[in-house]
């Protein structure tokens, strides 16, 4: 890995990981506020349901260097070798355009959220919808540096388990 | 066009694509090719539909979990589970069943307990003599029993995306089944056990060494306490207990020095990349049933069920096999993303309660975790165990049946699932 890769996963991982802890103080303090000081802030919901969003799409790249992204894999695994990784190859091209597409109309999205405002936070709805653009451009990067390996499924943490199901 | 969004979905998923994606793309495409509708729709439900603060219990479950795991909590649990039942016919696959109830009520997931305590469970079950296939396929099993006992991520996706439905609700409506099928699988290894010949420990615990395990365990217990009670009362809502459960956890593990800055960096970034590929999935699923649903799928498919049969009861076990099947092929949690939207207003057009419905489907779908050729429960206990797949597959089949029997009497008695939420109040 070359030394901007590194540095790229490890800004990218501090952001997503600082995101989550970002919303483990906000959540954590309306609680203790709702109970302790019978005061609790309306805009905490908001914002973390934001973040949330944020972390999501800016995590996607991560989960795809640690090989969390699932798939069924049966019938490239059964063709021969060269025909295999050629199927493979097309995947990623094809997900490399579909994420370019989703960034294109998501840059749209986010110009026509702009003149509308959220409930609790007031801000421009555009500001949140950034996720998205954000998230897919890092996202791109992620497969460009990560294409060949995720091709012969050199995955980042192969010894991870723990899954959501 | 419905035609090309189903089709698009089957090859890339056939053709290898992360699922995230072929829901996004068969999505995405279907909108595009419409006509009348703009792309900014697809987009706009990509972010609506993760937009809720229920899924964020999600990450926090997990974190909980994670945390929990670092402090050596899950082995008090572990020793508790023994001194309790470690002595009886077959004790050691008692020990993994009660393990594994034990320790869904901490954590959301299948995978983390196969990957975790079971997988302890499973090496000290060969060390005593077990066979490894069946060491494995119990855990594999019992690990399926994580998302049925609250807290459940699956449950919580379900809640999210079902009208009329609350995630606090379902966690309830899952309290039953879990102990039910936690239940049937001790009957199994103990048939089995008798079969085989396989002991439990010499000697039973004495009153002290049970007391001790029990004094060491109550850490551990206080967690699904706290994540139950604090629901149960209303005293906060369910990412609100996983966000106190996490902080629990953080209490303990700071008091008892268990954690490093690393360690906890470590817990959070994990927790964060798993919460991002499970609600891209999400996220892009909706862009997918929301186009099954505006292209009347769902309810083309519930007026041919309708001729078919009115009874609730048929219905229900036509939607099970549906789903079974299903699960075959497609993982658990994108199997659930799909048939929710397509199965449920089925189901609710039956008349069928939706926690019931719910109830099924979850229980269906994890059944699903260990059933080939796509059942990643089984791949995860075949990786820990160095398993070979077929001969523990071969080995998982009669707990199945357990399972199976299980989600039979489910299926039949909805007040399993709807009495315990409707005595609380959890229904909507």
């Amino acid at each position: 890995m070359s030394l901007f890769e590194k540095a790229f996963v490890a800004v990218n991982r501090a952001i997503v990981a600082g995101t989550l802890m970002i919303i483990f103080a906000i959540v954590l303090m309306n609680v203790i506020g709702r109970y302790g000081f019978s005061h609790s802030f309306s805009w905490v919901e908001e914002l973390a349901r934001h973040l949330m969003i944020f972390g999501v799409f800016a995590g996607a790249g991560l989960a795809l260097r640690e090989g969390r992204l699932v798939a069924i894999t049966l019938i490239p695994d059964l063709l021969p070798d060269r025909f295999g990784h050629l199927l493979r190859w097309g995947v990623v091209a094809l997900i490399f355009i579909f994420m370019a597409v989703v960034l294109w109309f998501s840059i749209q999205f986010v110009q026509f959220g702009w003149s509308k405002h959220t409930m609790s936070t007031h801000m421009p709805r555009g500001v949140p919808y950034l996720s998205i653009p954000i998230g897919a451009t890092l996202f791109l990067i992620h497969l460009g540096l990560f294409a060949k390996r995720f091709i012969a499924g050199e995955f980042e943490t192969d010894t991870h388990f723990e899954g959501a199901e | 066009m419905s035609k090309a969004l189903i089709i698009l979905f089957f090859a890339t998923l056939i053709l290898s694509f992360p699922v995230a994606f072929t829901m996004g793309i068969a999505g995405f495409v279907a909108v595009m090719m419409h006509g009348t509708l703009s792309p900014l729709v697809a987009i706009q439900r990509m972010f609506a539909g993760i937009d809720s603060f229920p899924l964020m219990a999600i990450p926090f479950f997990v974190l909980a979990s994670e945390l929990m795991t670092a402090c050596g909590l899950t082995k008090s649990l572990l020793r508790f589970a023994d001194a309790l039942v470690g002595h009886v016919r077959g004790g050691f696959g008692h020990v993994n069943v009660l393990v594994s109830m034990l320790f869904a009520g901490i954590s959301g997931s299948a995978l983390a307990d196969a990957a975790g305590p079971s997988a302890v469970v499973m090496r000290m079950m060969r060390g005593a003599g077990y066979d490894k296939y069946y060491a494995g396929a119990l855990t594999a099993a019992t690990a399926t029993i994580g998302p049925i006992i609250p807290p459940s991520i699956l449950a919580v996706i379900f809640a999210i995306s079902t009208n009329g439905v609350t995630v606090a609700g379902l966690f309830m409506a899952g309290v039953v089944p879990g102990i039910l099928m936690g239940a049937a699988l001790a009957f199994a290894n103990h048939i089995i056990s008798k079969k085989h010949g396989y002991r439990g420990r010499e000697h039973a615990a004495t009153w002290a060494e049970l007391g001790a395990a029990m004094v060491g365990a109550v850490p551990a217990l206080v967690m699904p306490a706290i994540i139950l009670g604090g629901i149960v009362f209303g005293i906060f809502t369910p990412t609100e207990a996983g966000v106190v459960a996490t902080a629990y956890a953080l209490l303990l593990g700071l008091i008892r020095r268990s954690f490093t800055v690393r360690s906890l960096y470590a817990a959070f970034s994990s927790a964060a990349t798993l919460t991002a590929s499970v609600l891209l999935i999400v996220s892009m699923g909706s862009v997918f049933s929301w186009m099954l649903t505006f292209l009347q799928i769902p309810q083309d498919l519930a007026k041919m069920l309708a001729s078919i049969t009115q009874d609730r009861i048929a219905t229900m076990f036509i939607l099970a096999g549906f789903a079974f099947v299903c699960g075959f092929f497609i993982d658990t949690l994108p199997a659930l993303i799909i048939l929710t939207p397509v199965l449920g207003p089925i189901a609710a057009s039956a008349g069928i309660d939706p926690l019931h419905f719910g109830m099924m489907l979850v229980l269906n779908l994890t059944i699903g975790l260990v059933t080939p050729p796509v059942g990643a429960v089984l791949f995860v206990t075949a990786t820990v165990g160095k398993l070979r797949l077929e001969p523990l597959f071969r080995a998982v089949l009669p707990l199945l049946l357990a399972q199976i029997a299980v989600l039979f009497l489910v299926i039949l008695i909805p007040e399993l699932s709807t009495a315990i939420p409707a005595y609380l109040g959890f229904t909507k």
